[in-house]
């Protein structure tokens, strides 16, 4: 045994000594066997690292270059014409592997797309939306239908929906009596009702501004005569006869729903269609939340 | 076999520049070329939309609000539909801005309405009763400008080869006619309006402010 491989021994020595005396100071518990693992863990590292550091002390005392000089000279300073190391020679062909799949297959197939992550939350979210609101009851959709009232209604309907001063639909209300006149002057094909259009000036003069009272005072009392001509369509309560025409009495899942999807524009002003921008629970939530108010 | 390569570091320096900066290209140009190009669809904005959106850069509207929206769940629901880079491919410049003190307004077209930005510029308090942005009464009164709008998008057409007049496009003609079309699209405007100030001034063959930045708000869709 050389005098190197004496000072290799002792440099491994005191490591774990002193892995020891740290072990010992900092208190470890040794029954739990994740401690005694760390523990011959570095026993293992403080003698390969002695060893290693032996092994190329060694060398580099020893070993003697051998091989044919290549004819380059650069400077005076040569260069054996010694083989690719097998390890560097394998990586190489390795890496050479890699690319083609990278290339053809794992780039292309696994890139990530800002558009993908965005289809597959949405995707993950309307699943996830469809099943906690298969079958919804009344007060989880009021609550919803609160929610996309505050989001998408209030801006121009005001947070009580009360229209802000004449600005919109008032829909604590259905229909003003001016509202009324207005749309039986001059009729309204926007809805997309199995009925069509409600042509204009169906009613004139004294027959229109009765009609437009009784309706807009809630129908209450006995119907003008007038009235029997929007019976025909609105049905004799104004109901609309189960959604072939519109309610004029009241909101109503269809109502609500038609104008959401047609958009109107009437005696206030123009609303805007919401076609796609909400999803047929949400519509029916916000008609369930409308007949609260 | 490459050692005179290598005795030419100057040369072999512009090699791999050129090399690299091919593979660069190729890969980077056609995707470019592509996504800038304009949206089935797409037609340049009318002279009156041109002279709303030179008064929404003027009263600075980018400072608080955005016309890009992030494909995000929570921003496609609020806004709609995710912006597409061809969206942009008339707009000289592009307006995204950076900054949303306000909400973005890139499809504000969808879901809001002239008498709404009527009510909402005179005193926006009054529609959004939280809404910290300043009232523009200013737009009632001033009369847009037409002849810059006019000038704007003939340049376009000259230098940019912008598609006005083209069949199914937008009709640009002449200054005379221009005008005469912007007039046209303001009284249509002004119909679904109450201002009384602002229909007089339209009947009277003027255009103020107002109108034009509703023709362009209507048109971001």
């Amino acid at each position: 045994m050389n005098s190197l491989m004496i000072k290799a021994l002792a440099f491994a020595v005191v490591l774990i000594l002193a892995t020891v005396v740290v072990v010992k100071g900092m208190n470890i518990d040794l029954s739990d066997p994740v401690n005694m693992i760390t523990i011959f863990g570095a026993i293992a590292i403080a003698i390969i690292t002695a060893g290693v550091a032996a092994k190329y002390v060694n060398q580099m005392k020893t070993d003697k270059s051998t091989g044919e000089l290549a004819d380059e000279s650069w400077d005076g300073i040569g260069e054996y014409k010694n083989e690719l190391p097998s390890g560097w020679a394998y990586s190489f062909l390795g890496t050479i592997i890699w690319a083609l799949w990278y290339w053809l297959a794992g780039y292309p197939l696994n890139a990530y797309s800002q558009i993908g992550e965005y289809n597959e939350e949405t995707k993950a979210y309307n699943a996830k939306f469809e099943a906690t609101f298969a079958n919804p009851d009344k007060a989880t959709l009021t609550a919803m239908g609160e929610s996309v009232f505050l989001v998408q209604c209030a801006p121009c309907h005001g947070e009580t929906a009360d229209g802000l001063s004449g600005k919109a639909q008032d829909l604590t209300t259905r229909m003003s009596k001016e509202q009324i006149l207005d749309v039986i002057e001059k009729g309204s094909n926007q809805l997309a009702y199995p009925m069509g259009a409600m042509p204009p000036m169906l009613a004139q003069g004294a027959d229109a501004e009765a009609i437009a009272t009784y309706v807009a005072g809630g129908m209450q009392g006995t119907a003008p005569a007038a009235f029997a001509t929007c019976v025909a369509c609105h049905g004799a309560d104004g109901k609309g006869n189960n959604g072939a025409a519109p309610n004029i009495v009241e909101y109503d899942d269809a109502v609500v729903s038609h104008v959401l999807q047609n958009g109107k524009k009437g005696a206030i002003g123009a609303m805007p269609s919401f076609k796609t921008r909400l999803t047929p629970v949400q519509e029916k939530a916000l008609s369930t939340y409308l007949q609260t108010l | 076999m490459f050692h005179w390569l290598e005795k030419n570091p100057f040369f072999f320096a512009v090699g791999v520049f050129v090399v690299i900066a091919f593979a660069g290209l190729i890969e980077i140009l056609p995707n470019f070329a592509e996504a800038s190009r304009p949206v089935a669809g797409l037609k340049p904005y009318t002279v009156l939309e041109l002279a709303g959106k030179n008064v929404y850069k003027k009263d600075n509207c980018i400072a608080c609000h955005s016309q890009l929206i992030r494909p995000f769940k929570s921003e496609t629901d609020r806004y709609g539909q995710y912006s597409l880079s061809g969206e942009y491919a008339y707009d000289r410049p592009f307006l995204w801005g950076s900054k949303r003190t306000g909400p973005d307004l890139h499809r504000v077209g969808n879901y809001r309405t002239t008498d709404w930005h009527e009510n909402h510029m005179m005193d926006p308090k009054s529609v959004v009763p939280q809404s910290i942005m300043p009232a523009y009464k200013h737009m009632f009164t001033n009369l847009a400008d037409i002849d810059t709008a006019y000038a704007e998008a003939l340049t376009v057409k000259k230098v940019f080869a912008t598609p006005y007049d083209a069949p199914n496009g937008t009709p640009l003609g002449t200054h005379d006619e221009a005008k005469a079309a912007a007039l046209e699209e303001a009284k249509a405007i002004a119909a679904d309006m109450k201002n009384q100030g602002v229909k007089d001034a339209v009947a009277n063959g003027q255009i103020p402010e107002i109108v034009a930045i509703i023709a362009y708000m209507n048109r971001l869709k």
